[in-house]
């Protein structure tokens, strides 16, 4: 049984498919790109015919309506970010993002091997560094790296964790294909949208939920708070966990004071902490606390005044050390940005061999590095077919789009690459797979990636089911950041037939993501993922 | 032939207003190795703190500590008794073809590379090439070190702490640390693996026994062809039982014997003071 989505095709007499009109126009830009919801011959890919049968008859108004639903309730609740120091809401796109299940398994197992590779290789290279003696690795790779913290050599989290939280970044290419495009392990942010986003869209599109089983995405609170108090020494028997901010003036505030709320800790500046004696204390109202856990939204460059930036206000004083001494854990450890530096990246598969024997489940984006003298040559050669990043950049700042770069661009990037070749990194530009968004009043395709968030507590990592789906709004941009533009989509991982995990909607009353502050915080360490599973089954029940 | 010499260095500040948090951390300690075995060391400060040790990146022993209650003065006592051996010979064993291959360029890549006080100069790479020509490389570090011993004059106040190979190639006088960082410039100039190393001096040649001298914070290299093996180019002498090591880095920087922040009155004083007593 096939459904074509014809231009046209008519179901209750409303002005016909006419959100659809054009989508597949032959002559948009990046017509090779991946359609996540029709195939190339205009049928609709399975997980997104419910999806497509709810939405294609719907006139323009009733979307517009709901667009502005949508966009309201986010102003409403101060979701927002910083765009080049202006505070402005991150747009929601009404159209979610689909992923089969069985997709998603394939998805999940690769961001879990990932995570285990890249622990490990975190622990060696701050260890005896044994991939660099076994001659698998260059020791330049890594001694070169600005994020390669010789501070952090030694310091041994008690449960082994460095990579509590995750953000691995996917692509999917033009034969559909998910690509890693950059792993982050430092503090990798946005997962306060998916859980908003989420809450919006079940009240703007409660119909659609009934339609679907949409994996649940409000319990990842539970999950970091589990790894968090997972990662504490342990002799300490009720660790005390804290968020570590660097204030309201930064632009993901929101997400910390959500998370600080959801797990049921406090939310700290780094002037409320003290340390004395390589122990960490908050400052309350009725005296001092002991602190043994700190997640912590920080750089590492303002996190510790004696080691790092002498001027940071933002830290505490002596931090680093406390850790050294095991009487306090960062999460996420300090220097962990060595095993997410774009240069490391292309090491992946043999960073992955090494550690698990095991080939990578997901493969990288192709790419050249600029440092290696041949493939430097090839990349000077095609810089205007490639894009060239900058190994330190994020947020897409200092990305040059070759194809769409001036000769003058060319010119400047050509001798920045040949001053500092370890800096560059190059690789095709990857036509990012495309979902309807709305523009206007039509659904046109529009670029995405999708970040999903995995939480490491030291017995499993848990993959939060879907993630960040960022998608660039401007017609045939590849970019997807917020920084430059960028909207995002909630993102709905179908739960297979046969399982049995909690969907969307599913528990009583309307959006099931309040429940867990509650429990959460007298759950003690040992609580071990078989227990979750029994809670929130009774849960909904 | 070999020396035992008790080494206390001592460094007091003493501040206008009361200090009320200070958080440093002080490498003091020598480390042992085959030419040098620590009898004993410890660090101490008064006032008195709970001092928490750990070994850093570089292999140095680090004594971390900090202060609540108010202070005016604080000082911080590194005390050790060390046994050294002769002079360090030469390793020769490398060829230029040898430290030019990938595997010694690779293993070696931190102690090759250019720092904030070891930069690339040029004045300085065009003299290493200009030394090096028909030595072999041991020979080459020994015409470095010497280069800088004939062309630098001794003497306090002209470089500061923060100064580079480079200002001091300028100034054509400093001090130790400035002899140190300009033999490491030549050297990796000309691809020889070279590092920078801190500790102490005995003063006295001969050493008489029981004597207490007032000695030196010191400074000196060491260079890699083929082995390690170090010489001191501020006095144009082997490396011997007057030396005693106590941090290896690529520079100043990693190996600084004391840091530290504070909240409270500016500094108002800092005396160092440094006393070796050969011992047998």
């Amino acid at each position: 049984m096939t459904r074509t989505a014809r231009t046209g095709s008519s179901s209750n007499g409303r002005v016909p498919g006419a959100l659809f009109k054009g989508y597949l126009d032959p002559r948009r830009p990046h017509a090779g790109a991946y359609d996540e919801m029709f195939a190339e011959d205009a049928s609709v890919r399975s997980p997104y015919r419910t999806l497509h049968e709810a939405l294609a008859p719907s006139a323009a108004s009733d979307l517009a309506a709901r667009a502005d639903a949508l966009g309201r309730a986010f102003v409403d609740q101060g979701i927002t970010f910083s765009l080049s120091g202006q505070e402005r809401p991150f747009p929601l796109d009404l159209v979610p993002r689909v992923i089969a299940a069985s997709e998603w398994a394939k998805l999940e197992r690769g961001i879990v091997q990932r995570v285990r590779a890249l622990e490990a290789f975190l622990a060696d290279v701050y260890g005896d560094a044994e991939i660099i003696r076994d001659g698998v690795l260059p020791r330049r790779l890594i001694t070169s790296c600005a994020h390669f913290h010789r501070e952090a050599a030694g310091i041994l989290p008690p449960n082994g964790v460095r990579i509590h939280v995750a953000g691995i970044d996917l692509v999917r290419d033009e034969a559909g294909v998910f690509r890693v495009l950059e792993d982050n392990l430092r503090c990798p942010s946005g997962v306060s949208y998916v859980m908003e986003n989420r809450r919006t869209m079940a009240r703007v599109f409660p119909d659609l939920f009934a339609q679907h089983r949409v994996r649940a995405v409000g319990d990842y609170a539970v999950h970091l708070l589990r790894a968090l108090r997972n990662s504490a020494a342990s002799n300490v028997a009720d660790p005390t966990v804290v968020v570590l901010t660097p204030g309201v003036h930064n632009s993901a505030y929101f997400e910390h004071s959500l998370l600080a709320r959801q797990m049921g800790v406090e939310l700290v500046e780094g002037r409320d902490l003290f340390c004395r004696d390589h122990t960490i204390y908050l400052r309350t109202t009725e005296g001092e606390r002991q602190v043994d856990v700190i997640y912590r939204r920080i750089d590492d460059d303002y996190l510790d005044p004696v080691h790092f930036r002498p001027d940071s206000v933002l830290g505490v004083a002596g931090l680093l050390n406390a850790a050294r001494a095991g009487n306090v854990v960062i999460a996420n450890a300090v220097g962990n940005g060595v095993g997410d530096d774009k240069l490391v990246y292309t090491y992946l598969p043999e960073i992955v061999q090494y550690y698990l024997g095991e080939k990578p489940l997901l493969p990288n984006v192709d790419t050249y590095r600029c440092w290696l003298p041949d493939e430097r040559a090839h990349v000077l050669d095609h810089l205007a077919e490639l894009v060239v990043k900058p190994v330190e950049g994020s947020g897409g700042y200092g990305i040059v789009f070759g194809p769409d770069a001036s000769a003058k661009e060319l010119a400047a990037l050509r001798r920045k690459v040949r001053a500092h070749p370890r800096g560059w990194i190059a690789q095709p530009v990857v036509q990012l797979s495309t979902v309807p968004t709305k523009v206007g009043d039509r659904l046109s395709p529009r670029h995405v990636d999708l970040r999903p968030f995995a939480v490491n507590d030291g017995n499993f990592v848990f993959v939060l089911p879907g993630g960040l789906t960022r998608v660039a709004l401007p017609e045939g941009s590849l970019v997807v950041n917020s920084s430059q533009g960028g909207g995002s989509k909630d993102t709905w991982v179908l739960a297979s037939r046969s399982s049995t995990v909690d969907s969307e909607l599913s528990g009583p009353g309307l959006v099931g993501t309040r429940v867990m502050t509650g429990t959460a915080t007298e759950q003690g360490p040992e609580l071990t993922a078989a227990q979750q599973q029994q809670q929130q089954q009774q849960r909904g029940a | 032939m070999s020396w035992r010499i008790r080494v206390s260095h001592t460094t007091r500040y003493e501040y206008a207003a009361p200090v009320t948090q200070s958080y440093n951390e002080v490498r003091l300690t020598p480390r042992g190795d085959r030419r040098q075995n620590v009898v004993v060391s410890r660090v101490e400060t008064a006032p008195a703190t709970r001092s928490y040790r750990y070994t850093d990146y570089w292999g140095t022993v680090v004594t971390s500590f900090d202060l609540h209650a108010p202070h005016t003065e604080l000082s911080v006592v590194g005390s050790s008794v060390v046994e050294t051996s002769g002079e360090v010979e030469p390793v020769r064993e490398a060829s230029w073809a040898d430290l030019r291959s990938e595997e010694v360029a690779d293993r070696f890549t931190e102690y090759l590379g250019w720092t904030g006080y070891v930069p690339n100069d040029r004045e300085l790479a065009a003299q290493a090439r200009q030394l090096r020509r028909g030595l072999t490389p041991a020979e080459a570090v020994l015409a470095a070190s010497r280069f800088v011993h004939e062309q630098m004059t001794y003497k306090q106040g002209t470089t500061s702490v923060h100064s580079s190979a480079s200002d001091a190639w300028q100034a054509k006088e400093g001090v130790c640390q400035d002899y140190a960082h300009m033999t490491l410039a030549l050297l990796r100039a000309i691809g020889i693996p070279a590092r920078y190393v801190s500790g102490y001096l005995h003063t006295r040649p001969e050493g008489a026994l029981k004597e207490t001298v007032r000695g030196e914070s010191h400074a000196w290299i060491e260079a890699w062809t083929g082995g390690w093996w170090a010489y001191d180019p501020t006095n144009a002498i082997p490396v011997g039982n007057r030396h005693i090591w106590v941090a290896v880095g690529r520079d100043y920087a990693d190996v600084v014997p004391f840091k530290g922040i504070y909240t409270g009155g500016a500094g108002a004083g800092l005396t160092v003071s440094v006393e070796l007593t050969r011992l047998a």
